[in-house]
């Protein structure tokens, strides 16, 4: 069966005179409202038959101002707002809050606190991804994935639950430590879940990775170079499929990412098929984490030296953490109050997105769908 | 554990001290990130250098961004373009301050020079009001077409915080300056 | 067998009757098949509540359902042909269960040229898919419903060329007469040659139903649901669920016929031949049926251009090379 995949010509467009027939581009809207865009995010597409000229992402549907908000509330309230930001990795938002308040204040975060960071952190990013697993198989038409995805799923997300009584939305990272200590029974919970991940993982690639139409439809579909990846700055799970190596945890390991052995997964040709690898791949390296996490967690307090009122002196720092989909940073500036004076999010998903109108270009209109699914990206995250 | 090739923060100092020169003011580290101020009209000259230099290679954009500095008390200054960016090869990390006229604020777009700044340089024009001459369609992200005001300016009070007080106030003159 | 003379037009009655019966019996079966067979596919029990036993009665509410919708025309749409396009996609569809033979004396019409008439009544639909989009004033149904007017044309052709090799086979354009032709059936013997055209029948039947993977004109994620993204209520179900489900088992019972030995058993054993022709003929379309769910939660979906390459690069030209080995099969064997 040769079908190869080579990109589309516009039809030939001119005078009628010439006896040539006459087409004419249409303007689609695809969105704010449509199964593809996970939400309200608009693409406005100038299609030509099925070919697609190029597409505007419209952006702004849900925007909630958060950066205003958090001028206005102090960082306990923070914590919360942050959670909502990107709700499939709500816990992963937490995290560099807290870490910019403590580095300004200059907090150390006991051991157990890092430990049980990482592990909660990575078992949210296992959530997230396979999650998208789940949407990339639908929006291709592969109905099933998703159900194997939420098998696995429910799994972590009930240990999840145990622990911080959140599913989305957990609100458990506190400037200092967490807001409790784990559960009874959530070492043996956690690694039953993970561990079923881990040997599940084979079963999903051969269900999508290893199918004959799934390759059709993702092998050399929406090529990100490295250059633009860069220029735009494009992070995590797409980053990484187009051949750029960078993750935080291993560039500038925090927490104590630099006492496990893991490895940084990437794919040279960034096409749909290298960032799905990514995040399948990516699957499996947080469990190993999350695995050897749990057999080396300290006992000892969740909590550091926290004064009663959390007020961080005056100054300006900013925190990257490898959030589930990319860079995720804070630029913090204190002015000693308790509440931030300034606190610029830097979210993945809105630096992922604006690359998206360089990738559509000239693409099929089916073409972009699997290039809006491989991009992963979350819309509260993009409109804050 | 760190990228192969990095260099110390120190060293990266030094790096862009010698190759920025007398285009930049006040190079200091902050937190492992060369922190400095850049004059508006050297600002693309600068950016350029960064990405280009074999010596940095920040060619990684990582945000641009406002601050409005109006409410930080001495020392604190007015409004200024913020713009991070990184270099891959070497890990740098340079935080790059633009300080702009209140009055009429405006800095030349990078998104020449980084394609990532032509979003943020979008937001940050609806919510700071400062102008990016060279950006090609500098129209609103978020916000509406015809909303009024810029958010994110200080002097732009949330309405229901002045008319109602903060809900989560303990002290009395926490409610009080509620809607700072 | 019964000693009754009727009138023409009471014959004709009993038929419409029998058609009328048969069809949405058989797309409601098909719907809670489907909901069923991909549940368990997915390690999910599917609709468990409605009517009690194993929600038996889920699609019947479902049909409920819709019926009692309110049935939305878009300001924009021309309205006359909008609402008489689910008629234009059903009636071919009501149509093919008009020739299939369900046992040797129990066929409601027995054409002799029964096979072209299949094909013929099949390919009409696609215009109530063209009225439909057109008429619809969007654009999304708009792109449907073109891709699925190029999509039913470029998979027309394979179904016709492996029909073709049943009619060399059976020397015969009628169904009966095909049936009887199959001492074996179709997809086993010849060998090769019967199996490749059962598989290119199948295919083309998938396509034509546009069912995953070849589901790119009603791609949900893509262009909501083709041609009939602005219907709602009754004309909903019925030019699109209703449809699918009555084409589906449509093509279940003529793969069935064509390829699978119809009404008859097997094996040409004699001990067979005392359960009643109709079971056979019931087991093979069950079989048929669950074969084309079974694809559905498989398989993503084929891309348009993709789809067309399928078509024309591959299984036309295998279905000519097909004709020509049939052929030679018929001529030397």
């Amino acid at each position: 069966m040769a079908m190869t995949t080579e990109g589309p010509k516009p039809a030939s467009r001119g005078a009628g005179a010439e006896g040539r027939l006459q087409t004419e581009e249409m303007i689609l809207n695809v969105g704010p409202q449509h199964p593809a865009t996970h939400g309200v995010f608009r693409l406005l597409a100038t299609i030509d038959g099925e070919i697609l000229i190029n597409a505007e992402p419209v952006i702004g549907y849900m925007h909630r101002g958060y950066e205003k908000l958090v001028e206005q509330r102090d960082y306990r309230q923070i914590t919360n707002l942050v959670s909502r930001m990107d709700w499939l990795s709500g816990i992963n938002n937490e995290l560099p809050l807290a870490m910019a308040v403590e580095q300004l204040m200059e907090i150390e975060v006991p051991p157990r606190a890092q430990y049980l960071r990482v592990i909660l952190c990575e078992m949210n990013r296992i959530l997230n991804h396979l999650m998208f697993f789940a949407s990339f198989g639908a929006e291709l038409g592969a109905i099933t994935p998703t159900f194997y995805a939420f098998r696995e799923r429910e799994d972590i997300q009930r240990v999840m639950e145990a622990t911080t009584g959140g599913r989305m939305h957990f609100g458990f990272f506190r400037p200092g430590g967490l807001k409790e200590d784990v559960p009874r029974g959530f070492v043996d919970e956690a690694l039953k879940g993970v561990r079923q991940v881990i040997e599940r993982l084979p079963d999903y690639e051969n269900l999508l990775v290893g199918n004959e139409i799934f390759k059709q439809r993702t092998i050399d579909v929406g090529v990100l170079d490295r250059e633009a990846a860069y220029s735009y700055g494009v992070t995590g799970p797409i980053a990484r499929g187009s051949g750029i190596d960078m993750d935080i945890r291993k560039d500038e390991p925090y927490l104590v990412y630099d006492k496990f052995d893991f490895d940084v997964c990437s794919a040279p040709n960034g096409d749909c098929f290298d960032r799905f690898w990514v995040l399948v791949g990516e699957v499996g390296e947080s469990a190993r984490i999350v695995e050897q996490a749990i057999e080396d967690l300290p006992p000892g307090p969740i909590m550091g030296k926290v004064p009663r009122v959390v007020q961080a002196p005056a100054g300006e720092v900013y925190v990257r953490t490898e959030n589930p989909l990319g860079e995720l940073g804070m630029y913090l500036v204190s002015d000693g109050d308790r509440r931030p004076y300034r606190l610029k999010i830097r979210t993945p998903s809105y630096s992922n997105v604006s690359a998206l109108s360089h990738v559509l270009a000239n693409t099929y209109v089916s073409d972009m769908i699997a290039i809006l699914g491989s991009f992963f990206f979350v819309l509260g995250d993009i409109d804050r | 554990m760190t990228r192969p090739g990095a260099i110390t923060p120190p060293e990266a100092l030094d790096r862009v001290e010698e190759t920025l020169g007398p285009w930049v003011e006040e190079h200091k580290l902050n937190f492992g990130a060369v922190d400095f101020i850049c004059k508006p009209e050297n600002l693309v000259r600068v950016m350029r250098r960064l990405r280009d230099s074999e010596h940095l290679g920040c060619v990684f954009f990582t945000f641009l961004s406002g601050v409005d500095r109006s409410e930080l008390g001495e020392g604190g200054g007015g409004l200024e373009v913020l713009i991070h960016v990184y270099s891959p090869e070497f890990a740098i990390h340079v935080t790059v301050h633009v300080p702009v006229d209140p009055a009429a604020p405006e800095c030349p777009s990078i998104s020449g020079i980084y394609k990532g700044a032509l979003w943020h340089e979008r937001e940050t024009h609806e919510m700071f009001g400062i102008l990016f001459p060279g950006h090609p369609h500098l129209t609103t992200l978020y916000l509406p077409e015809d909303f009024e005001g810029h958010p994110m300016l200080r002097s732009f009070k949330l309405p229901t915080r002045v008319v109602k007080a903060w809900p989560g106030a303990k002290d009395p003159e926490e409610a009080a300056a509620g809607g700072r | 067998m019964f000693d009754i003379t009727l009138a023409t037009w009471q014959i004709l009655v009993i038929k419409v009757l029998v058609i009328l019966t048969v069809v949405p019996l058989g797309a409601l079966v098909g719907g809670y098949a489907e909901h069923k067979v991909m549940a368990h596919l997915q390690h999910r029990l599917g609709p468990m509540y409605p009517g009690g036993w194993h929600g038996w009665a889920t699609t019947l509410a479902d049909g409920i359902k819709f019926l009692l919708k309110e049935d939305i025309i878009p300001a924009a749409a021309d309205r006359k042909v909008f609402s008489f396009a689910p008629a234009a996609i059903m009636v071919p569809i009501i149509m093919t269960y008009l020739v299939i033979p369900i046992d040797r004396n129990l066929v409601i019409e027995d054409l002799d040229v029964g096979l072209f008439y299949l094909l013929a009544i099949g390919s009409l639909s696609t215009i109530g898919l063209l009225m439909a989009g057109w008429s619809s004033a969007n654009k999304y149904a708009l792109i449907g419903a073109l891709r699925s007017a190029a999509q039913l044309i470029a998979y027309e052709l394979p179904i016709v060329l492996a029909a073709a090799v049943v009619a060399m086979l059976a020397g015969s354009l009628s169904l009966i007469d095909i049936v009887e032709a199959q001492n074996f059936p179709f997809a086993v013997w010849p060998p090769g040659i019967g199996l490749v055209a059962f598989l290119l029948f199948t295919i083309g039947a998938v396509a034509e139903m546009t069912r995953v993977p070849f589901d790119m004109p009603v791609a949900e994620s893509e262009i909501i649901t083709g041609p009939f993204t602005e219907y709602s209520g009754m004309r909903y179900i019925f030019s699109h669920m209703f449809a699918e489900m009555g084409h589906m088992v449509a093509f279940g019972g003529i793969a069935a016929t064509l390829f699978l030995g119809g009404y008859k058993p097997i094996v040409p054993l004699r001990i067979l031949e005392f359960i009643p022709g109709v079971f056979w003929f019931a087991g093979k379309t069950m079989f048929m049926i669950f074969l084309f769910l079974w694809i559905r939660p498989t398989f993503p979906r084929v891309r348009e251009d993709q789809l067309q390459k399928f078509a024309w690069k591959f299984l036309i030209p295998v279905g000519l090379v097909l004709i020509l080995a049939t052929g030679a099969w018929v001529l030397y064997v």
